[in-house]
C-alpha cells in the first residue's frame, strides 16, 4: 500500500510501520519516538476524520497485523484479541458460540477493536445501555518508549488497581498505543425484531420514542431519523420522521416488546408502523451503524452531540432549521436512549461546504448542546473548517488535568502530537 | 506540623462542632470494616462543596494527608487514616440534590446511602442498580471509591456503569467536573479512572447517576445440590443457555451449616451447596427465563428445587444467603473475609483447591460466592485470642489470593486493595505496569497527599500488619 493510503487530513507519513506482535509493535514505536518522529497509530482506518489535523505526521503505525485472537473463553462469556482484529472477525467468531460483543461500529469489515476503542464512540446498539467503554475488561498498551503495560484482567468483576483502560478509550492514540483488550461477551439474543414507524412531525416520533424510554421495555437500539436520513436509508415509507426500534428476547417475551412498543408509537398517532425481521432488520441497522461513514453517505461535515436523552428532543426541529436555513441539507439520527444526536450535513448544490454556511450551523449546534449541558463534536469537516472552528468542544474544567496526564505518558509528544482537544 | 494550627483552621471553615479532634472522638474513625487501624490527626466533617475545597487546600497548606470516608464499612482498609491523615467524613452531605425522571437520572452528594437512594428515586418506578451487600449503610461516595459491585452487578454491571459525572476536589483544592449527564463527553473519560481509585486521586463531592427502571416481575429459584460440583455445573448450564440471570449466588455446605440454624431455611441433611438464581424483567421474560433456570438445575440432580411464589417466599430465600455471613459466629469467634475473582468455568477446580488449603492449614473455610461472576467470599474461620492465628489466618488468605489469580483471576472483585492487598499487587501486575498506574497518581497527586499508602506496594514486611485485612467479629452485621 502506498504511503497515501494513510494521509490524515492531507498530510502523508514518510513511513508506514507494521508490526504483527505486540513486542514488533513495541519496538516499531520505540524507535520512531527515540527519534522524535510523530506516530499515528492506525486501525481499520475508517474514521480517521476525527481529530484536529495532526501538528506533525511521520509515521503510521498500522496495527492490523496484530490480528490475533488470543482467547475466547466461551464459559466465561470473555474474549482477549490484539488491537488489529476488525469487528466482524471476532463477531463471526463469537458467533458461532452463540455470543456476540454488544457494539455496532461503522464499517465493521475493516474497523478494528482497537480503533474502536481509541474512538470510543458508541454506535446504535447498547446492551444495557452501556456503550463501548463499558465493554472492556482489560486493556495491553504499549507507551511511546515501547514499554508494555497491562491493566483489569481477564474477569468481568475487578477492582484491583487502577482502571488504566478508560485513560485509553476515546484517547484517539494519545496516551499510548492500545495492543490488546479482554472484553465482556453478551449471549446472542434469541430472536430479534425491528419495529418502524414513522409520524407527521419530529414532535410526534421523538414523544414516541420517549415513551418507549419510559416504558419497560430496553430495546437494543431506539433510534430517530429526520426525513433526509430516512431517504438516504431507503426509508421511504409515508409519514416526515421515522422511529426504528430494535428488540430482542426469547419468543413470547419479543412478542410482549413488540406489542408494547407498537402501543407507544400508536399513542402519536402514526402514519405507518411496521416490522421488519431477518436480513432486512439486520440491513436496516447496518446502515444507521454505517450512516455518515461509507460512501454512499458520507457528508459534507457531521457533528455528534450528546445530551440528556430528554433534551435532545428539544433541539431537533432547532437543528434542521439552522442546517436548512444556510442552505445546508441535514441528516440527522438521535440513538434516544443515549442521548446521542448525529448531524450529517450535505451541501445542497455544487458549490460545497462554504465557510459561512458551516460556521453558523456549527456555532449553532454548540450553543444549543451547551444549553442543555451537552457536547457537541465535528467528526467530520473539511480541513480547514476544522483548523477554524475546532473539533473538540472542549474538556472543560477536567483540561488540566488531560494535559498533565498527556505530560505523563507522552512526555514526548510524538503520539497524534495536536488531535486531541486543546492541543494534545 | 502544628495541630493546634490545623483545628483553629479547620473550625474556622466548617464551625467548631464539625471537627473532633479530642482522642475518645478519633477512636471510632481508627478502623472501617476491616481492622486495620491507625489514629487521625482529627476528623472533619464538611457540607459542601466549597467546605471540602478549603479544607483540602488547608490540609495542603499544612502538608497533612487526607482520607475521605463515607460509612465505613470498606472491607479492605482503604478509609483508614495512615500516615496521621486527617479524615474527611462525608456524611454530613448526604443530599439528594435533584431527580431527573426524564432523563433517568439524579444528582445526589456522596453521603446519600446507597438504599436511601433507590427508596427516594422509587416513586418513579426508578432505581439504583448497583447494590453492595452493606447498602443499608454505605454511602454512594464510598461506592464510586470502590467501585462497588454487589449480587445484582452480574447483570447490571458495577458502579461504573451507573456514574455519569462526578464533582471532584483535586489535591490542591480546585473543583472540577468529570464527565456530566451525559453518556459521553469530549475528552479523555478521566471519570472513569476516578472511579475506583480508592480515594487516591481526588474527593467526590458529587454524583450524576443513572437510574434504571423497576422490573415488573422478579423471580427467585434455589436448588440445593449434594456438592459444589453439581452446583457450579449448573452454574455454566445456565450462562450457556444464553441467560445472564440478575443474580446467581452460592453458599458450599459450611456456611449452610452456619445459616440453617440461624434463618430455618429449611436446607435438606447433607446439603453440600445453595445455588441461587434471580431474573428479573418484563413478566414474559422472568417466565422464559425462569423455566429454562429450572430445567437446567434439575439437569444437575439437585436435592430440592424451590421457586418463590411472591415476594415473602423470595425474601426467605435469599435470607439463607444473606444471614449467612453473619451466622459464622456460630461456628467460630472471629472469620477473615476475602475477596477475589476467577473465571467462571475454573470455580469447580479453585473450590477444591480451597478445600484442600482448608486441611491443609487446618482452618475450616466457609464460601459464599457471587459464583454467576466468579468473584469468590471464602471465609477462613479462626479465633483471634489464639496466639499466632491472625497471622497464620492471614498468610492463608494471602494464598488464597495467589491461587485465584494464578488461574487467570483477580485480587479484588468488589472489596478493593486498600491496605490490605497492596503488597499481593506484584501477583497480578509488574513493576512497569505498577509504574504506569503511579503515573496515573502523580499526574493528580504529585505530593502523595490523598488516602497515602493505598493500592500501591509499600515494600514493608508484612508482620507489621499483622491486623490487616478484613478480620471480623464473626456476628449480625456482616456483609459481603
Amino acid at each position: 500500500m502506498s504511503n497515501d493510503t494513510y494521509a490524515i487530513d492531507g498530510l502523508t507519513p514518510n513511513t508506514v510501520a507494521t508490526p504483527t506482535s505486540v513486542e514488533g509493535l513495541s519496538e516499531a514505536l520505540a524507535t520512531s519516538a527515540r527519534d522524535g518522529l510523530a506516530v499515528s497509530p492506525a486501525g481499520g482506518r475508517t474514521r480517521t476524520a476525527i481529530g484536529m489535523p495532526p501538528a506533525r505526521y511521520d509515521v503510521a503505525l498500522d496495527t492490523t497485523g496484530l490480528d490475533n485472537i488470543v482467547a475466547h473463553n466461551a464459559g466465561d462469556l470473555t474474549a482477549t484479541v490484539q488491537a488489529g482484529v476488525t469487528i466482524a472477525t471476532l463477531q463471526a467468531k463469537l458467533q458461532e458460540h452463540g455470543q456476540f460483543l454488544a457494539m455496532d461500529t461503522p464499517l465493521p469489515d475493516r474497523a478494528t477493536i482497537g480503533g474502536v476503542l481509541a474512538v470510543g464512540a458508541s454506535g446504535p446498539l447498547r446492551w444495557q445501555g452501556w456503550g463501548v467503554r463499558e465493554l472492556v475488561i482489560g486493556m495491553t498498551v504499549v507507551a511511546p518508549d515501547g514499554v508494555t503495560t497491562k491493566s483489569g484482567g481477564h474477569v468481568v468483576k475487578n477492582v484491583s488497581g487502577y482502571d488504566m483502560s478508560r485513560l485509553h478509550i476515546g484517547a484517539l492514540g494519545t496516551l499510548g498505543v492500545i495492543a490488546e483488550v479482554s472484553l465482556k461477551l453478551t449471549p446472542l439474543p434469541t430472536g430479534q425484531a425491528t419495529i418502524t414507524a414513522s409520524f407527521r412531525s419530529a414532535a410526534d416520533a421523538f414523544s414516541a420514542g420517549m415513551a418507549i424510554f419510559h416504558g419497560r421495555t430496553s430495546p437494543l437500539a431506539l433510534t430517530w431519523f429526520s426525513p433526509v436520513a430516512a431517504q438516504k436509508l431507503g426509508r421511504t415509507r409515508k409519514g416526515s420522521h421515522h422511529l426504528a426500534v430494535r428488540l430482542a428476547g426469547r419468543p413470547r417475551t419479543l412478542a410482549r416488546m413488540v406489542d408494547d412498543v407498537t402501543a407507544s408509537c400508536n399513542e402519536f398517532g402514526p402514519v405507518d408502523t411496521g416490522r421488519v425481521d431477518g436480513a432486512e432488520h439486520e440491513a436496516l441497522w447496518r446502515g444507521v451503524a454505517d450512516f455518515g461513514w461509507d460512501e454512499a453517505t458520507r457528508p459534507a461535515a457531521s457533528l455528534r452531540l450528546s445530551l440528556p436523552p430528554a433534551a435532545a428532543g428539544e433541539v431537533l426541529a432547532s437543528l434542521e432549521s439552522a442546517a436548512a436555513t444556510r442552505g445546508l441539507m441535514p441528516a440527522i439520527i438521535a440513538h434516544m436512549a443515549a442521548g446521542t444526536v448525529l448531524v450529517n450535513l450535505f451541501s445542497l448544490d455544487d458549490s460545497g461546504l462554504a465557510a459561512g454556511k458551516l460556521d453558523g450551523v456549527v456555532a449553532d449546534t454548540r450553543k444549543l448542546a451547551r444549553q442543555r449541558r451537552g457536547t457537541a463534536v465535528l467528526e467530520q469537516a473539511p480541513v480547514e473548517a476544522k483548523r477554524r472552528l475546532g473539533v473538540w468542544d472542549g474538556g472543560g474544567e477536567a483540561t488540566a488535568i488531560m494535559r498533565r496526564l498527556k505530560a505523563q505518558y507522552d512526555p514526548g509528544n510524538v503520539l497524534n502530537p495536536g488531535r486531541y482537544l486543546d492541543g494534545i | 506540623m502544628n495541630d493546634s494550627k490545623l483545628i483553629t483552621r479547620l473550625k474556622k471553615i466548617v464551625g467548631r462542632d464539625y471537627v473532633v479532634h479530642k482522642p475518645d472522638g478519633l477512636i471510632v474513625f481508627e478502623y472501617d470494616g476491616s481492622v486495620d487501624r491507625s489514629m487521625p490527626a482529627a476528623v472533619v466533617l464538611p457540607a459542601s462543596t466549597s467546605e471540602v475545597s478549603q479544607v483540602v487546600a488547608t490540609a495542603r497548606e499544612l502538608d497533612v494527608p487526607i482520607v475521605a470516608r463515607g460509612a465505613g464499612t470498606g472491607l479492605s482498609g482503604g478509609a483508614v487514616p495512615t500516615q496521621g491523615s486527617l479524615v474527611l467524613s462525608m456524611t454530613r452531605m448526604n443530599r439528594i440534590l435533584e431527580v431527573d425522571p426524564e432523563n433517568h437520572i439524579a444528582v445526589v452528594e456522596p453521603g446519600v446511602v446507597n438504599l436511601d437512594l433507590s427508596a427516594a428515586v422509587a416513586e418513579h418506578d426508578l432505581y439504583y442498580a448497583p447494590d453492595p451487600s452493606s447498602q443499608q449503610a454505605c454511602t454512594i461516595g464510598g461506592n464510586v471509591a470502590e467501585n462497588s459491585g454487589g449480587p445484582h452487578c452480574l447483570a447490571y454491571g458495577v458502579t461504573t456503569n451507573h456514574v455519569l459525572g462526578v464533582e471532584v476536589v483535586l489535591a490542591d483544592g480546585s473543583v472540577v467536573w468529570l464527565g456530566g449527564r451525559t453518556s459521553e463527553t469530549s475528552g479523555l473519560d478521566i471519570r472513569g479512572v476516578v472511579i475506583g481509585s480508592e480515594g487516591t486521586l481526588a474527593v467526590v463531592t458529587k454524583v450524576v447517576v443513572r437510574l434504571l427502571r423497576r422490573p415488573e416481575a422478579v423471580k427467585t429459584l434455589l436448588a440445593v445440590y449434594a456438592s459444589l460440583d453439581e452446583a457450579s455445573a449448573a452454574v455454566s448450564d445456565v450462562i450457556g443457555s444464553g441467560i445472564i440471570p440478575a443474580a446467581m449466588e452460592m453458599m458450599d455446605d459450611l456456611a449452610i451449616a452456619a445459616a440453617e440454624p440461624a434463618v430455618h431455611a429449611g436446607y435438606p441433611d447433607g446439603a453440600g451447596a445453595v445455588l441461587l438464581v434471580e431474573v428479573d424483567g418484563l413478566t414474559e421474560s422472568v417466565e422464559e427465563e425462569s423455566e429454562l433456570i429450572e430445567a437446567v438445575m434439575a439437569r444437575h440432580s439437585p436435592m430440592e428445587v424451590r421457586v418463590a411464589r411472591d415476594a415473602d417466599e423470595r425474601a426467605r430465600l435469599w435470607a439463607g444467603r444473606k444471614g449467612a455471613l453473619g451466622a459464622l459466629g456460630r461456628l467460630a469467634p472471629n472469620y477473615y473475609l476475602i475477596d477475589g475473582t476467577i473465571p467462571r468455568t475454573r470455580l469447580v477446580e479453585v473450590m477444591a483447591k480451597i478445600k484442600d488449603l482448608s486441611a491443609e492449614s487446618g482452618f475450616p473455610i466457609a464460601n459464599v460466592l457471587h459464583a454467576g461472576d466468579g468473584n469468590l467470599h471464602p471465609s477462613i474461620l479462626f479465633d483471634e485470642r489464639k496466639p499466632g492465628e491472625t497471622e497464620r489466618v492471614l498468610e492463608l488468605g494471602g494464598r488464597i489470593l495467589k491461587l485465584c489469580v494464578d488461574v487467570g483471576g483477580v485480587l479484588s472483585g468488589e472489596h478493593g486493595i486498600g491496605i490490605e492487598k497492596r503488597e499481593y499487587m506484584p501477583y497480578m501486575f509488574n513493576e512497569r505496569d505498577l509504574s504506569a498506574m503511579k503515573r496515573l497518581k502523580d499526574a493528580f497527586d504529585t505530593r502523595d497527599a490523598l488516602n497515602p499508602g493505598k493500592i500501591f506496594p509499600q515494600g514493608v514486611d508484612e508482620s507489621q500488619y499483622a491486623q490487616s485485612g478484613s478480620v471480623s467479629k464473626a456476628g449480625p452485621g456482616a456483609h459481603a
